[in-house]
């Protein structure tokens, strides 16, 4: 079945059309990798999927398990399954990661109509992920994301989705300024979380992510929509002959 | 340094703060007149919440090394004008002041913050600091904010500084993408925002009063 499905959309930033006819399925439990020169529109996609308001849709459609997706608020969006791993995570200053967290779930529990979790468990569910990742406790007393490191704010991000466990995961160049054991552990968090109705969109640049991560299917998007999907190979090609033939 | 004393002083007082000794005043919904009188090596601390009240703070730092630290949040939600005056008067060489005022505003609420730091030209070696920040919730809320600083020594250090601005776009949306829905995920803003100088006994009030002005 057909988790996400979007079609013929087009979105702009001001008077610039950057989505142009994208059309894209992602079956359940699959992982597709998206891949493209910069300025192609891989970034503008992931924010229009996650409903960011500076984005203008300017025709087509976006299902979400069946629901249309472009209807909701980016918090509905979320409490939906949508989980949109930012390549800049923004900093909070004065609110801590904890207090973060506890209000990400209270929130969706209460939009799943189910009861919130006590103090107890809500720290048990997120222990055990954070040490997966090399997340202490005192990373999670200090306001989110201000003043740790590019590695340690993505893993953060893989922590809070983690946490979030969320149906739909788009990681957002994951990998840009991760060094190669960051890029491990993060891919690990990444892969344990891999299962029959979870699917996952990752954009990036480069090979290496795809090496660690191993998508289903690989699209190449150029100038706002796919111009050519295939198997893993393609990025095998792509590493080799660059996006010259695309454009 | 004796004991730090505590008090609490909601309507305007005269206070001294005897030589060497540290006083920390918390209120909340204060108004009217106050004046601090701060001798020399003595230290006034204190918190002050507004919500949509008249204050006029006047402190004077009599003796070296006299000193006070004033931080003040302020809320005014529609019908209400909140407005506070400070008047920080260096009298002596080698005093110092700071002053930090955050204020949240939302619907149709006003309010003004006038704040002058004085030093006269025998006061040398003071320093004197004014930080003023305020978030407006709605397009129909209004703040004006007037720091004067009158300096009349030339080996002072001062500063002074003040910004308005609506929540930031980027960290709301961050929010939301995590599943907090709009309001909350202002509370959550406004409440980091106030952190850093609201003691945590008073976070509550703010949550309440946001409630209130949703």
């Amino acid at each position: 079945m057909a988790l996400l499905e979007i079609k013929n959309l087009c979105a702009r930033v001001g008077e610039k059309q950057i989505l142009k006819d994208f059309s894209l399925c992602i079956e359940e439990g699959t992982v597709h990798a998206i891949m493209g020169p910069n300025g192609s529109g891989k970034s503008t996609l992931s924010n229009v999927i996650a409903g960011n308001p500076a984005y203008e849709i300017t025709a087509g459609t976006v299902l979400f398990k069946g629901k249309d997706l472009l209807k909701m608020t980016p918090d509905e969006r979320a409490n939906e399954g949508v989980f949109l791993a930012f390549q800049y995570p923004v900093e909070i200053p004065g609110v801590s990661y904890a207090t973060f967290l506890k209000q990400a779930l209270a929130s969706k529990m209460k939009y799943l109509g189910e009861k919130p979790l006590d103090a107890m468990h809500f720290i048990k569910r997120l222990k055990v992920r954070a040490q997966a990742l090399g997340v202490t406790d005192e990373m999670l007393k200090r306001p989110v994301n201000v003043g740790f490191s590019g590695g340690e704010k993505k893993r953060l991000e893989t922590l809070q989705m983690g946490f979030l466990e969320p149906d739909f995961c788009i990681l957002d160049e994951m990998d840009s300024g991760l060094d190669i054991d960051a890029l491990k552990i993060v891919s690990d968090g990444v892969n344990i979380m891999r299962e029959a109705r979870r699917s996952f969109l990752l954009i990036t640049h480069y090979q290496r992510l795809l090496e660690l991560i191993e998508p289903d299917v690989i699209h190449i998007m150029v100038d706002g929509h796919i111009v050519e999907t295939g198997d893993k190979t393609l990025a095998l090609r792509l590493e080799e002959k660059g996006y010259a033939g695309y454009r | 340094m004796p004991a730090i004393d505590k008090i609490d002083a909601r309507t305007g007082i005269d206070l001294r703060v005897a030589a060497g000794c540290q006083t920390r005043h918390e209120a909340v919904d204060v108004e009217g007149n106050y004046v601090i009188a701060v001798e020399e090596g003595a230290r006034y601390e204190a918190f002050f919440l507004m919500r949509g009240q008249k204050a006029q703070i006047r402190v004077d730092l009599l003796g070296k090394n006299a000193s006070c630290d004033l931080k003040v949040v302020y809320l005014s939600g529609s019908g209400a004008d909140n407005i506070l005056l400070t008047d920080i008067r260096h009298v002596h060489p080698e005093t110092f002041s700071d002053q930090t005022v955050k204020g949240v505003l939302a619907g149709t609420g006003q309010a003004r913050f006038d704040g002058v730091i004085r030093i006269p030209f025998d006061s040398q070696k003071c320093e004197g600091n004014q930080n003023h920040r305020a978030v407006l919730l709605s397009k129909d809320a209004f703040v004006t904010c007037t720091p004067e600083l009158e300096i009349y020594a030339d080996d002072v250090k001062c500063a002074h500084g003040s910004a308005i601005g609506a929540l930031n776009e980027e960290q709301l949306f961050y929010l939301k993408t995590r599943g907090i829905p709009q309001a909350e995920a202002q509370k959550m803003l406004i409440q980091g925002f106030l952190s850093e100088i609201m003691p945590a006994d008073k976070i509550k009030l703010i949550e309440n009063w946001m409630d209130a002005h949703e």
